[in-house]
C-alpha cells in the first residue's frame, strides 16, 4: 500500500523522469512510456470516474438511446419497431406543429433574451455600488430566481385569470374590453414571455454585477479625469469590458429558452391552437400524446444538434475573445 | 496516501449502492407485495384519502401488502405506467382515466379482466351489473372487461340562484333547453356601457375539458363524437357537432353573453365562485370545490337539450397491466375488488366528490344520510340515466387535440365553425389512418 502511493506521488510530481530499462527493446519501450504517461494520469482520471460514471448512464446513454430510437419506427400500433433511417427526421420536419413549435420558440427567444439581458444590465448598473439600499435592491429583484417555475407559473396563472386576475382587476378600469390573457393565442405567448423575463432578469444582473467588478478602476479614472461624461464611460469603458458577460448570458438566455418549459406545462399546455408550443414541449407531445418515441426521439435530436452548435460557437468565440488582446 | 483510502472507500459504496439498486427485492416469502398508481385529478386531499383507505386495506388483508404511489395528474399516470411497462416492472394496479382504456389496450398494455372474473364463478353480466350501465361503455373492449369503474363524474350546470332571482328568474326550475339556457344568459349578463361587468354563462376550453364539453354539446344536440364500437373514427364535421359549436360561438359573438376566447377550468370556477360568472358548466368533481367556497346560494342542474338529454361521463377506473406474474395479478384483484366494493366506493364518493359506480354504494345507510343532507349530490347520480361513455379512440389525446385546436380558434374569432369542423376532420383522420390501415381499411 506504502510503496504503491510512493510511486503515484513521485509520478505525479515528475511523470517524464520513470525509470526506463536501456537494455529494452524499442517497441517495449515506446509501450512502456504509454503506460508511464498513463499512470501519471491516473489519479485525474480516477478523480473525473464517478461524474464520468453518471454523465454516461444519466447523459451520454440516454442520448445515444435517443439516436438509435430516432432511427426506427412502427408502420401500424401493433406492429414491430423497424428501421426507417431518417424518414422520422423528414417526418418532424414537414409537421406544421414542428415548425410553428420552433418559430414560437424563436419569437420567445429573442423576446425573452434581449429584455431580459437588458433589463438585467440596466439593474447591474444602477446597484452596482453596493450599500444598505442597494443591497435590499438587489436582493429584491433576485426573489423571482428563488421562486421554483412551477410556483411562479402557478401565481401567475391566478393573475393572468380574466376578468376576474389581479391584472384584469387593474387593467380593466383602463381597458373596454378585458384581454384573455392566455386563452387569446394572438397574446398568450407574449403573456408566457413576460413571466419569463420577470424570472431571469435578477438572475442575468448577477452575471453583470460580477462584470462590472472587473472593470479597471483607473480607467474609469483616467476617463472622469479626461471630462467623459456617463454616457461615454458606458459606451466605451463598460460596454467593451463587459463583453464577455454579455455572450455568457446569451449563450445562458438562449438555452433556458430551448430547456425551460414549466410554465407552459402549467398554463397553456402547447395552447391555444399551438400559440404557446415550444420545442420541447412539442418533443413531450410526441413521446406522450402520441406515444410516437420516433418522432420524438428525431425532434429531441434536431433540437440537440442545434443546441450543441449554438454553444460550441460561442464559447469558442467567447475562448478567443478572452485570449485575444 | 493522496487516494488510495478515500477512493477505495468511494467505490466499495458505490458498488453496494449499485448492489442495492439491482436486487432490490430478495425477500423470501411474506405478503404479497403490489402496487397501486393513483393520480389525484382534483386536490391535494385525496392523496390522504388514498393513504388512509390503502391502510384499511393493508389491516384487513394480511397475505397482501398494497402501497400506493401518488403519480400526478391523469396524463402524468398514463406516462409513468407505460414508463414502468417498458422497464418490465409493471404497477400492479393503476387508476386510470377512463377513456385511455381503448387506447392501452391497442397498444397490448392491459390485462383482460374476463379470466379472473370467471375464476371467481361470476359471469361478465353480473359483475358488470353492479355498477351503472353509463359507466359499461369505457370498461368493455371488444366484450372483454378491462377496467373496473372507480370514480366517475358528469357534467353539471351551475347557476348561482342569487343572482338568478335578482334577475326575476326563478332557480328552482332551471333552464332545460338550449333555448331557455340562451334566455337566461342573456337576462344574467350585466353591461356597463360596452362593458361587461357579469357574464350569463362560462364553459371551459383547455385542452382535455375542450373535448369533454364538445362531446358534451354535441351529445345534448343528438349527436355522437365518436364511433363506441370501433376506435378508428371521430364525427367531427357533422351537423350534431357544428350545431354545438355554432350555438358556443353565438353565446360568445352573437348574444354576447360568454366571454371571448378559450377558459381553463379552474378559471370558470374562480369566475363562478366570484360572481363574475352567473351560470356555469362545470363537472360534478368540482362540486365539493363549490361547496366548500361559495358565499351565496347556488343550484345545480342537468345540461339542459337541443335535440336530446344527454351527456358523457368522465373519471377513472382501476385497470391491471399486462405482463403481471400471477401471485401480483391475484392479489391485485383483490385490491381492486374490495375498493369498488358498495361500502368502499361510497367512502370514496362522500371524501372526494366523485358519484360512487357501484349503484349498491347509494344503498349503505352513511350514503342514504349524506344524500339527505346535500341533496345536490344526488343530481349528479340522476343525470346517469341519460349519461353514455367518454370518447375514446386510438391515440385519444392527439385526436382530441384535432378537434380543441380548431375549437379555441373559433372561441377567439379566429375561425367560422363549419371550417373549424372540417379541418379538424381532416387532422383527426390523418392521425387515425394507421389503425385504420391496420383494421377497417385491411382488406382481403
Amino acid at each position: 500500500m506504502h510503496s504503491i502511493s510512493r510511486r503515484d506521488e513521485m509520478s505525479l510530481a515528475e511523470p517524464a523522469a520513470l525509470p526506463v530499462a536501456t537494455s529494452a527493446a524499442p517497441r517495449l519501450h515506446v509501450l512502456k512510456r504509454v503506460l508511464g504517461r498513463f499512470k501519471a494520469s491516473l489519479p485525474a482520471y480516477l478523480l473525473l470516474l464517478p461524474s464520468l460514471i453518471f454523465l454516461a448512464l444519466f447523459t451520454y446513454g440516454a442520448m445515444g438511446r435517443v439516436l438509435v430510437d430516432a432511427l426506427y419506427q412502427r408502420a401500424s400500433p401493433k406492429a414491430p419497431v423497424r428501421f426507417v433511417g431518417f424518414e422520422n427526421i423528414s417526418a418532424v420536419l414537414a409537421d406544421p406543429a414542428f415548425t410553428g413549435a420552433v418559430v414560437n420558440n424563436l419569437i420567445y427567444t429573442v423576446g425573452t433574451a434581449v429584455p431580459s439581458i437588458a433589463l438585467a444590465l440596466l439593474f447591474a448598473l444602477a446597484l452596482s455600488r453596493t450599500n444598505v439600499v442597494t443591497s435590499a435592491l438587489r436582493a429584491a429583484l433576485f426573489l423571482p430566481v428563488l421562486i421554483p417555475m412551477v410556483a411562479a407559473s402557478a401565481l401567475f396563472l391566478f393573475i393572468f385569470l380574466p376578468n376576474v386576475g389581479l391584472l384584469d382587476y387593474y387593467i380593466g378600469r383602463l381597458l373596454p374590453v378585458l384581454p384573455n390573457w392566455l386563452g387569446d393565442p394572438d397574446i398568450a405567448l407574449y403573456a408566457i414571455m413576460i413571466i419569463t423575463i420577470w424570472k431571469n432578469a435578477g438572475y442575468y444582473m448577477l452575471f453583470f454585477l460580477a462584470g462590472l467588478q472587473a472593470v479597471p478602476e483607473d480607467v474609469m479614472e483616467a476617463a472622469h479625469l479626461d471630462g467623459a461624461g456617463p454616457y461615454r464611460r458606458l459606451r466605451h469603458i463598460i460596454l467593451p469590458e463587459l463583453k464577455p458577460t454579455f455572450l455568457f448570458v446569451t449563450v445562458i438566455a438562449t438555452l433556458n429558452a430551448v430547456t425551460q418549459v414549466d410554465h407552459v406545462f402549467v398554463m397553456t399546455q402547447g395552447g391555444p391552437s399551438n400559440a404557446t408550443n415550444l420545442v420541447l414541449f412539442y418533443i413531450y407531445q410526441q413521446a406522450v400524446e402520441h406515444y410516437d418515441i420516433g418522432k420524438a426521439s428525431a425532434a429531441t435530436l434536431l433540437t440537440l444538434a442545434a443546441l450543441m452548435t449554438l454553444t460550441a460557437l460561442s464559447f469558442r468565440t467567447l475562448a478567443n475573445r478572452e485570449g485575444g488582446p | 496516501m493522496l487516494f488510495s483510502r478515500r477512493i477505495v472507500l468511494g467505490l466499495a459504496m458505490a458498488g453496494s449502492m449499485a448492489g442495492a439498486l439491482a436486487f432490490p427485492a430478495l425477500a423470501g416469502e411474506g405478503p404479497t407485495e403490489v402496487d397501486l398508481f393513483f393520480p389525484v385529478p382534483v386536490d391535494g386531499k385525496l392523496a390522504r384519502d388514498m393513504g388512509t383507505l390503502i391502510k384499511e386495506f393493508n389491516e384487513t388483508h394480511p397475505d397482501v401488502k398494497a402501497t400506493a404511489v401518488y403519480t400526478g395528474s391523469y396524463d402524468d399516470t398514463l406516462i409513468k405506467t407505460r414508463a414502468a411497462i417498458k422497464a418490465g416492472k409493471p404497477p400492479a394496479a393503476v387508476i386510470m382515466s377512463a377513456n385511455f382504456l381503448l387506447d392501452m389496450q391497442i397498444e397490448n398494455e392491459l390485462t383482460n379482466l374476463d379470466a379472473l372474473i370467471k375464476a371467481d364463478g361470476s359471469t361478465k353480466e353480473q359483475f358488470l351489473g353492479q355498477f351503472f350501465p353509463a359507466l359499461h361503455g369505457n370498461a368493455v373492449i371488444n366484450r372483454s372487461v378491462y377496467g373496473v369503474p372507480f370514480h366517475n363524474s358528469t357534467p353539471l350546470l351551475y347557476i348561482n340562484a342569487d343572482k338568478a332571482k335578482e334577475a326575476g328568474l326563478d332557480p328552482s326550475k332551471p333552464p332545460q333547453t338550449w333555448a331557455e339556457l340562451t334566455d337566461w344568459a342573456k337576462k344574467l349578463t350585466k353591461r356597463e356601457g360596452d362593458k361587461v361587468t357579469q357574464w350569463g354563462i362560462a364553459i371551459p376550453c383547455a385542452y382535455d375539458y375542450c373535448g369533454w364539453m364538445m362531446e358534451t354539446l354535441t351529445m345534448s344536440n343528438g349527436g355522437r363524437y365518436y364511433n363506441e364500437e370501433f376506435g378508428g373514427e371521430v364525427y367531427y364535421d357533422t351537423p350534431s357537432m357544428l350545431g354545438a359549436l355554432s350555438w358556443w360561438n353565438d353565446l360568445i359573438y352573437k348574444h354576447k353573453v360568454h366571454t371571448p376566447g378559450a377558459t381553463p377550468g379552474p378559471a370558470v370556477s374562480t369566475s363562478f365562485i366570484s360572481g363574475n360568472a352567473a351560470m356555469m358548466m362545470l363537472s360534478t368533481g368540482s362540486l365539493t370545490y363549490v361547496r366548500d367556497n361559495a358565499k351565496f346560494a347556488y343550484k345545480v342542474a342537468f345540461i339542459p337539450r337541443n335535440v336530446r338529454n344527454a351527456v358523457p361521463i368522465g373519471g377513472a377506473s382501476l385497470i391491471m397491466p399486462a405482463g403481471l406474474e400471477a401471485d401480483k395479478q391475484k392479489a391485485a384483484w383483490t385490491l381492486i375488488k374490495w375498493m369498488t366494493s358498495p361500502e368502499k366506493s361510497g367512502w370514496w364518493s362522500r371524501a372526494t366528490g366523485y358519484f360512487a359506480p357501484n349503484m349498491a354504494a347509494y344503498k349503505t345507510p352513511e350514503m342514504v344520510e349524506f344524500l339527505g343532507k346535500n341533496p345536490d349530490a344526488k343530481t349528479a347520480v340522476e343525470q346517469l340515466d341519460i349519461a353514455k361513455p367518454w370518447f375514446a379512440t386510438y391515440k385519444t389525446v392527439p385526436v382530441r387535440k384535432n378537434l380543441e385546436d380548431e375549437v379555441m380558434l373559433v372561441l377567439n374569432g379566429k375561425k367560422q365553425p363549419k371550417e373549424a369542423l372540417a379541418a379538424a376532420q381532416k387532422a383527426a383522420d390523418e392521425t387515425l389512418k394507421p389503425y385504420n390501415a391496420e383494421t377497417s381499411l385491411k382488406l382481403p
